[in-house]
């Protein structure tokens, strides 16, 4: 509200902020009048230019303020009429008169505003003007000394009036920067107590309704892609709010009473806030940025509740996996010593051996897949730990191929190690795991009497297993994804029988040795699985 | 094989594998008795003679670790087969060290078990052989005073270490040897933990007496827990088909 600058009476020109409040009072709406006492509790209506009287009559409440304004100026003008008479019969000189006049007319501009002190003084040159028209040394008309002397005393009333004034509107000016700062503290206090676990917008558009009692908010949040509203919008502000984000407009119009501000997380937009009311685009300004804040704080908190929620459901699924395989075990057990047992008992016929050796079979299958999943489930859990030595890699890739060689017996297995003598500091057993989960995945998926090669390089920080088969051509796009526990390529889900856990484990344990695991796969060259492990051992555990 | 019939004691809490193992092991010849927890089981072995128990690892109350210590406290050779899972390999360990002659795997085949319990059995009613006896073990022969070992009649070169190994795997063929225990028998107890030290020279073991060592049938691998040499009851009466009963983890992950 500044009104300081230019001369005496730019003031009672309107501004264009007073020109809305003129504007909202023609509203015939039920919130143009909470509108106007807030302003009014700010902005006493003392101050107000004849304008502001005039649509404050619109308004009910500006009823005893006009009669007010009245009562203050006719007062004024009585104790002018009284100081004249007074004089009058005394027979004052005019200067004695003036200065009594000059008592009235400062504190009327002190007490009751700058218009009734200018309706004071004026009164005065009337009065004054009246009384002394029978008296010739004191007649304005006939000496015009004293016409000089009373308008030096109009002017100088005018100017303490207007400097009483000024002080009157930077103490209230100062009382409502103030009132935002403390607005602006409790929206910031409020922010911190909002309830996280759901979205912000709507929560913030009504606060900032509630706390700088503003006509209409909209708050648009880019993420979560919504537009919340409180208060009353003649229009929908959706499009609005969206684009003040979309064309990136930060401004203030003053004829609407609209503010827009993109709200900007650094320099990343991250929403836009628009407000009908009486803010200062500062508050606006500090607004945004709470509300970016805010923002900024859920999608934290989001983040966080998820990872934790992850967290939770990995491991209740690593819990129930292991159980389950757990409680698998027994009924296995039985069911292989039974139909085994079966088998051993001698007096079955060949149809009936044959599905004793089916079930033993099956069971086996059954028996592989709960240990599997066992596995993946500790890995996951992260309850297997890395006790890692020097593992000769050579009697490692032995280990391997000797515990695969049921399934290997058909096929050509070809171990290229260059260095005999090379160890690696790795868990054992996982190593085993993921080498043993490569070879079998050759076996499977290889063709029938192609070699199936296992090649260990030791490159400068790392040793890289690799193992070779002529298999189908992974596509490009499963080549991610078939380290993905569940994941079976599209080209061979309908072809071999497998749990699509494997090369998820391979993947972990690559990672628990801070290494990493990918393929190659080629239609003439065939599909090569590799693990790159580390050649130096490191502290942390998976 | 054995004239007389062998009375055997399952120990194991869930009844379903009782009930499983019953039937063929009496078809078969046995005499089974059952026991459900470790308790249970001592009682009944200071009450009768046994000649085998399968012991399970996991029960409730006292367990099997600690049946098998009480156990061996009063019946130091009655043979002792453990019943495990596959992701117990310290408890296997532990098993053999305190004395069981084997162990199996859950899920197992009968078959596999049966055998086990035999080689046991036969293993303590075979009178005690000489330190200082040949061993002969399918075309292997070992002569542990002339520290030499032919195959097929031939020499096979050996290290002192390689022949210490092979002569501790052979002297106790058909059982479970741990790493710890080959380990302080060849070199002392210092070195208990250097397992991939033993891993290099049954490597180079492996490939002066096998005749395909990435193939190997005498001496095996029982993976995490030790080495084992094939039993002379293999090459003698079976064919090939149980040559590696339980050696090779039919489904590693």
């Amino acid at each position: 509200m500044s009104l300081s600058a230019g001369p005496i009476f730019s003031f009672a020109f309107s501004p264009p902020q007073r020109m809305r409040h003129l504007l909202k009072f023609f509203q015939d709406s039920p919130h143009a009048r909470p509108v106007y006492e807030m302003v009014s509790n700010h902005f006493s209506l003392r101050s107000f230019p004849v304008g502001s009287v005039f649509g404050a009559l619109r308004s009910r409440d500006a009823g005893p303020r006009v009669l007010l304004f009245i009562l203050e100026s006719a007062l004024g003008i009585v104790a002018v009429i009284l100081v004249a008479a007074f004089a009058h019969w005394s027979g004052w000189l005019l200067p004695v008169a003036l200065l009594l006049y000059l008592l009235i007319v400062v504190p009327t501009a002190l007490l009751c505003g700058f218009w009734q002190a200018v309706i004071v003084s004026l009164s005065v040159v009337f009065v004054h003007g009246y009384f002394t028209t029978h008296r010739s040394q004191a007649n304005l008309a006939v000496d015009p000394a004293n016409s000089v002397t009373l308008l030096v005393f109009v002017l100088v009333a005018l100017v303490v009036s207007r400097l009483s004034a000024r002080v009157n509107d930077h103490a209230r000016e100062a009382e409502s920067w103030g009132g935002q700062m403390r607005d602006l503290y409790e929206l910031t206090r409020r922010t911190l107590e909002l309830n996280l676990h759901v979205e912000p917008g709507p929560q913030l558009a009504e606060l900032l309704h509630e706390i700088f009692a503003l006509e209409a908010v909209a708050v648009f949040d880019a993420d979560l892609h919504d537009v919340y509203q409180a208060g009353y919008w003649s229009v929908d502000p959706r499009e609005m709010a969206q684009n003040v984000y979309y064309f990136g407009s930060s401004d203030d119009d003053p004829a609407t009473g609209l503010g827009r501000r993109v709200v900007r997380l650094g320099s990343v937009p991250v929403g836009s806030l628009v407000v009908r009311g009486d803010t200062s685009p500062l508050t606006n300004n500090a607004i945004a940025s709470l509300i970016a804040i805010t923002f900024d704080r859920y999608r934290a908190f989001a983040n966080e509740s998820r990872i934790e929620t992850e967290r939770r459901t990995e491991q209740l699924r690593a819990t129930v996996l292991d159980s389950l395989a757990h409680a698998y075990k027994t009924p296995l057990t039985a069911i292989r010593a039974a139909s085994t047992g079966l088998g051993e008992m001698r007096h079955l016929s060949p149809g009936q051996a044959d599905l004793v050796a089916l079930i033993d079979e099956q069971t086996s299958l059954l028996g592989d897949l709960t240990t599997r999943l066992l596995t993946t489930a500790r890995l996951d859990a992260g309850e297997i730990k890395i006790h890692a030595t020097q593992v000769g890699v050579a009697p490692l890739i032995e280990e391997v191929v000797i515990s695969l060689k049921d399934r290997l017996a058909s096929m050509k297995v070809v171990i290229d190690i260059p260095d005999d003598g090379l160890v690696l500091p790795c868990d054992r057993q996982l190593m085993v795991m993921l080498l043993t989960q490569y070879v079998d995945n050759a076996c499977k998926y290889s063709i029938f009497g192609s070699p199936i090669t296992i090649r260990v390089v030791s490159a400068k920080a790392e040793v890289i297993f690799s193992v070779h088969s002529y298999s189908p051509m992974i596509p490009m796009a499963d080549r991610e994804r078939i380290f993905n526990r569940y994941y079976r390529s599209s080209t061979q889900s309908n072809r071999t029988s497998g749990t699509g856990i494997g090369l998820s484990v391979a993947k972990r344990v690559a990672q628990i040795h801070h290494g990493y695991v990918w393929v190659t796969s080629d239609e003439h060259e065939g599909t090569t699985f590799f693990a790159a492990i580390p050649a130096s051992a490191r502290k942390e555990s998976a | 094989m054995n004239q007389h019939v062998i009375r055997i004691l399952v120990v194991d809490d869930e009844s379903a594998i009782r009930r499983a193992l019953r039937p063929p092991l009496m078809e078969l010849g046995f005499q089974v008795m059952e026991a459900s927890r470790g308790e249970e089981a001592l009682q009944t072995l200071r009450a009768s003679q046994f000649d085998a128990v399968l012991l399970d690892v996991n029960m409730p109350g006292i367990g099997g670790i600690e049946t098998l210590r009480r156990i061996r406290s009063f019946a130091p050779r009655l043979p002792i087969l453990m019943l495990t899972v596959r992701d117990q390999e310290e408890e296997k360990v532990e098993a053999l060290e305190l004395g069981a002659d084997d162990y199996v795997t859950k899920p197992f085949s009968t078959r596999e078990l049966i055998a086990r319990i035999r080689t046991a059995v036969r293993r303590v009613r075979t009178p005690a052989r000489s330190e200082d006896s040949p061993i002969e073990i399918g075309e292997l022969r070992l002569e542990p005073v002339k520290r030499t070992v032919t195959k097929r009649g031939l020499p096979v070169h050996l290290t002192r270490k390689e022949f210490d190994i092979l002569h501790c795997l052979m002297s106790r063929a058909g059982r479970v040897i741990t790493y710890a225990r080959l380990l302080t028998a060849v070199w002392g107890a210092d070195c208990r933990e250097e397992v991939e030290y033993l891993r290099t020279f049954v490597r180079q073991l492996r490939k002066k007496i096998e005749d395909d060592p990435a193939n190997p049938v005498y001496l095996l691998t029982d993976v995490y827990v030790g080495y084992r040499f094939a039993d002379a009851q293999t090459f003698a009466e079976e064919e090939a088909e149980v040559a590696i009963p339980q050696s090779v983890p039919e489904d590693a992950p």
